[in-house]
């Protein structure tokens, strides 16, 4: 079973020249495999770990493609941000990468949907400089519809990650249809006040640039959502600033 | 913010289009028949004092620099020593041309016809190179887009910098006149070099009376004028302008703005000796800034105010254009003079050279947006932050500019050709990317030779695809070659046979350079020249470096040789004699091979199945070009430079093994071919600094897009710099960006009224896009774009 292993994983895609996950240019790499089954997925690719549009690559594959990047990683301060996906889905293989990575001094981020086992992948977050971990809605029913995952597990990690003292930003997929309207909004941010007082938060819009890979795949595209207008962007960090919340940006 | 002064003058330049004056043309054409008999450096010299003495003085309104080429603000001049047949043959077409058309009168025509023309007639540079290039190297080299150096006998030399620093600033040409003048006096005119120097003592005291003259008549004018203004604020301004114009270029300046107006009027002078390209004004920002510090110490001069003046110096080095062939404007797309000024870098010592006028510098070409000067830095790996934001800040600003330079590696290749470490410190840039420097005698741009063409002959028995001549070598048939290194070896001696028709070209050209047009006026700015009495032309300069050919089409071939090694000897998809055939046809009736030879690896995305080759080819072409010598005994040098020539020499292309079709574009510099450079902008620098840049001491060239959105925020900026010093880091030498959206650029060629001030990167320069042609235009937007992810 791949996912076990820790020598080789499936590769969605290694996106060089990143500059929106994290500090200065990035190199992010895309591991596949998903708990959640969230309809606006921008990723569908990410949601098995074999299907015609991931590859199965051995940890020295992925290394070495990173490596060759280090120079414009280091320059700018970047580093390297796993995706995915969910990259602690293949925690074993997120293990290799990450360690190797950490021991050859590179800047880690971690972008991570909040469900997994704290416990299990408490190691690998903690060579991370980043993580951001995504809170997609407030209410526990709604949560588990939307994504088919528990919402008690993902403030349970959220928790734990600030505890830590790992550096985190929350991730709000910002999205008309699903969560995109001031009471849930202000819902999510009062749950986010209460258990993370003062986290930095990240509203990111609704995009459609992910349809072509619903076509590549065979599968309809999404439908029912839409993306919020910029002053509805601007409200709903308001309200988070209000709230004590910190409203960042990587753009 | 820009003054309002600035404004109008500004607007102007966006909305007028040049005029030919034939002023300069005819008084030096009257002077010559004056002079017939005298040695030619006196003719020369004597004309250029007879244009300083009788062409038109003109101030136009709100200017603070005066001084005009002609009797239009925005004009070209005629240069008939050099030649007239091309201009008799084009400029009834002048208005019509698609690129860099030029306003002139039928009255103008039939006067140039009847006054001017026929004097030169047998006379001029361009019939002497006719007459004696060799019928095999004139097959290949005039006209044919094959081997081109057109501009070096159809037009002066130009790629010059003006040395501020130790002779103008320092001894005005009223200094440089008594110095000619004492060195004259001590000739002992009894063998035949002293005899020799004393011509050229002679024409350079004319060169140097010659310019103070028309200052004076500036000076004059301006007092004029002021007598005559009703405006109290503009009356004080003649006066000044008619006390510094008194002042310089006679004497060192007094101030700021006298030493801007020195260089406006070294800038007048080479205009009106010879109509150069590549007239350079240095490193302006080290030999300014004692008179900025000095002023504003003395509470004289604000920074504002100094800003209004370099923006009305740019606006001036704008307002003239290049007079130039149909052809010659192919290569050199878009009225540019490339003045390459350069700021930033390391003092001579080798410490950080930035100062407030650095930034001055920056800012307004910011402001102004004009195509001139030629705005680039010299960035090094300690430079301060605040400089690398200013830059990487003019970059989102989509003009273009600044052209961006590793100033280690601009260093290490005037090491290469053999200056001294204080000196190869102290270099600037040359028209677009060559680094230069102000004791130098060199022909920057001497020659283009087409890459493509070796293999378009390796493929097809020595013939042109197009016409079906034999053009290069005579060659077996493409399918007799059964291993790749045979069609290497088959593409190499194509490729030394134009290396050798390049070389005889400019051979000829450089003595005739020698026995027609010495340069007195720009001999007067150089150092040595002075010193040792002996002019550019033959050679006066501290440094001759050797003339530099431009290889044109680097990734076209490494592309082509990369796909045909793999569909025909890797993968076996084809045989040779296929491949051969489809690029006969065209690709039509092989689409699908065309295809697979698309999805061969391309240069340009760190892959180095095809990178390997584009190191291999630049090597080979390094150590083919410096087996021969210059007339000064100079080893010749290298260059992928960009200028816009690798549009005509695509035109005379046929169908490449890369899956390029006839006649479509050849690629730039180091650059990727356009479009193929699908990975990052990060794989494309990569490519390009695998080329061991730093031999090709004629200057390296590469152009990205970037999406503006990915440096439209500080954070963008701060990341691009970070880019900058990796790729500088790996070796390379030049970086320019456009981050102007393809969308902009599609409705600014639907409505270039809306759009005359977009300025964007054509390569090696920046010009006004709306000026470019059609074909130009969508070379442009079909340059990859790169968004960010
Ligand atoms: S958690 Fe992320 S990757 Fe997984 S299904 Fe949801 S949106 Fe897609």
């Amino acid at each position: 079973m791949n996912m076990r292993r820790s020598d080789e994983g499936w590769v969605m895609n290694i996106q060089n020249f990143s500059v929106n996950d994290g500090e200065g240019i990035r190199t992010t790499v895309f591991l596949a495999g998903c708990a959640m089954r969230c309809p606006w997925c921008a990723n569908p690719e990410g949601g098995s770990l074999r299907n015609p549009m991931t590859t199965l690559m051995s940890a020295n594959d992925v290394l070495s493609q990173v490596i060759r990047q280090l120079p414009f990683l280091r320059g700018s301060g970047g580093g390297v941000t796993f995706s995915g996906g969910e990259p602690t889905f293949q925690l074993p293989f997120l293990r290799t990468l990450s360690s190797r990575l950490y021991d050859a001094g590179v800047s880690l981020a971690l972008e991570t949907c909040g469900t997994f086992s704290y416990p299990e992948a408490a190691d690998v977050l903690q060579l991370m400089d980043l993580i951001f971990i995504d809170f997609k809605h407030p209410d526990p029913d709604e949560h588990l519809r939307w994504t088919g995952r528990p919402l008690a597990l993902v403030l349970e990690n959220l928790r734990d990650v600030a505890e830590s003292g790992i550096d985190y930003v929350v991730r709000i997929p910002t999205i008309i249809g699903l969560n995109a309207e001031v009471a849930t909004i202000c819902r999510l941010l009062d749950t986010l006040a209460e258990i993370t007082p003062g986290a930095k938060l990240e509203f990111l819009p609704y995009h459609t640039l992910g349809f072509g890979k619903y076509e590549a795949l065979g599968r309809p595209v999404p439908s029912g959502f839409a993306t919020p207008s910029e002053g509805e962007m601007d409200k709903f960090r308001e309200l988070a600033s209000e709230r004590g919340l910190v409203p960042v940006s990587y753009r | 913010m820009l003054t309002a002064r600035v404004e109008k003058i500004r607007q102007n330049y966006i909305d007028a289009k040049p005029c030919i004056s034939y002023q300069r043309a005819l008084i030096w054409t009257q002077s010559h028949q004056r002079t017939e008999g005298k040695p030619i450096a006196i003719r020369r010299a004597q004309a250029f004092y007879d244009c300083c003495d009788l062409l038109p003085v003109s101030i136009f309104s709100g200017e603070l620099i005066v001084g005009a080429v002609g009797e239009f603000r925005k004009c070209g001049i005629l240069t008939p020593e050099y030649s007239w047949l091309w201009v008799d043959r084009e400029m009834d077409h002048f208005d019509t041309r698609p690129q860099d058309p030029y306003i002139m009168s039928d009255d103008q025509r039939r006067f140039v016809r009847e006054h001017i023309f026929p004097y030169w007639k047998g006379q001029s540079l361009e019939e002497a190179f006719l007459a004696r290039v060799p019928a095999e190297t004139a097959k290949i080299a005039v006209d044919t887009g094959i081997v081109d150096n057109d501009s070096k006998w159809r037009q002066a030399v130009g790629e010059i910098t003006p040395d501020y620093q130790d002779v103008l600033f320092a001894k005005g040409f009223g200094g440089v006149a008594a110095e000619a003048r004492a060195k004259l006096a001590a000739l002992p005119d009894t063998d035949k070099e002293s005899l020799e120097k004393a011509d050229f003592y002679r024409s350079v005291i004319l060169a140097a009376d010659g310019i103070m003259r028309l200052a004076n008549r500036y000076a004059d004018e301006a007092e004029r004028l002021a007598a005559a203004e009703t405006d109290a604020g503009r009356r004080e301004e003649l006066r000044v302008i008619a006390r510094n114009c008194r002042n310089v270029p006679e004497n060192p300046p007094a101030s700021f703005h006298e030493a801007a107006q020195f260089v406006w009027f070294t800038q007048l002078g080479g205009i009106l000796s010879e109509n150069p390209l590549a007239l350079n004004p240095g490193r302006f920002d080290q030999y300014m800034y004692p008179y900025y510090a000095a002023d504003v110490e003395a509470g004289r001069l604000t920074e504002e105010q100094a800003l209004e003046l370099i923006e009305c110096l740019w606006l001036k080095l704008s307002e003239w254009v290049w007079t130039i062939s149909a052809n010659t404007a192919d290569y050199f797309a878009g009225y540019n003079q490339f003045q390459n000024l350069t700021v930033g870098g390391k003092t001579r010592e080798g410490l950080d050279a930035t100062n407030p006028v650095t930034y001055l510098a920056l800012r307004a070409t910011e402001e102004v947006k004009t195509h001139q000067p030629g705005l680039s830095v010299r960035v090094h790996q300690d430079c301060p932050p605040e400089f690398l934001g200013a830059v990487t800040e003019l970059v989102s600003k989509g003009t273009g500019f600044p052209a961006i330079h590793n100033d280690a590696v601009g260093y290490q290749m005037l090491l290469n050709a053999g200056y001294e470490p204080q000196d190869a410190k102290d270099w600037n840039n040359c028209g677009c990317v060559v680094p230069h420097f102000r004791k130098t005698g060199e022909w920057t741009a001497a020659v283009n030779v087409n890459f493509g063409s070796a293999l378009e002959y390796a493929l097809n028995r020595g013939h042109s695809l197009m016409t079906g001549e034999l053009m290069g070598l005579p060659e077996r048939p493409a399918s007799s070659f059964t291993t790749f290194d045979e069609v290497k070896a088959a593409f190499y001696r194509q490729f030394s046979n134009l290396v050798h028709h390049s070389i005889t070209a400019t051979l000829v050209a450089q003595k005739l350079h020698q026995e027609l047009v010495p340069r007195p006026f720009l001999s007067a700015c150089i150092e040595q020249c002075l010193s040792t009495g002996v002019d550019l032309s033959q050679g006066g300069a501290k440094y001759n470096v050797g003339p530099v050919i431009t290889g044109i089409g680097l990734a076209v071939v490494a592309n082509s040789l990369a796909a045909l090694r793999k569909l025909v000897f890797d993968d076996e998809l084809v045989t040779m004699g296929e491949l051969a055939e489809a690029l006969q046809a065209n690709w039509v009736g092989f689409e699908p091979l065309r295809q697979a030879a698309l999805a061969a690896p391309k240069y340009g995305n760190d892959d180095d199945y095809v990178d390997s080759l584009a190191i291999e080819i630049a090597n080979w072409y390094y150590r083919e070009v410096h087996q021969y010598r210059d007339v000064f005994g100079k080893e010749f040098n290298t260059a992928f430079m960009g200028i816009s020539n690798y549009l005509p020499m695509g035109r005379v292309l046929g169908a490449t093994p890369c899956g390029r079709r006839n006649a479509e574009p050849s690629s730039e510099g180091v650059s990727p071919y356009a479009g193929t450079d699908c990975s990052t902008p990060l794989a494309a620098m990569r490519s390009a600094a695998k080329v061991n840049q730093e031999i090709h001491s004629g200057g390296t060239l590469l152009n990205l897009r970037l999406n503006h959105e990915l440096v439209s925020t500080k954070r963008g900026q701060a990341n691009l710099g970070a880019m900058i010093q990796t790729f500088f880091a790996l070796g390379a030498f030049h970086v320019q960006f456009n981050t102007i959206s393809s969308a902009t650029l599609r409705k600014a060629q639907a409505e270039p009224e809306r759009y005359r001030d977009l300025l964007v990167r054509v390569a090696g320069y920046s010009t006004q896009f709306v000026n470019l042609s059609k074909s130009m235009q969508d070379a442009i937007i079909a340059r990859t774009e790169h968004a960010e992810f």
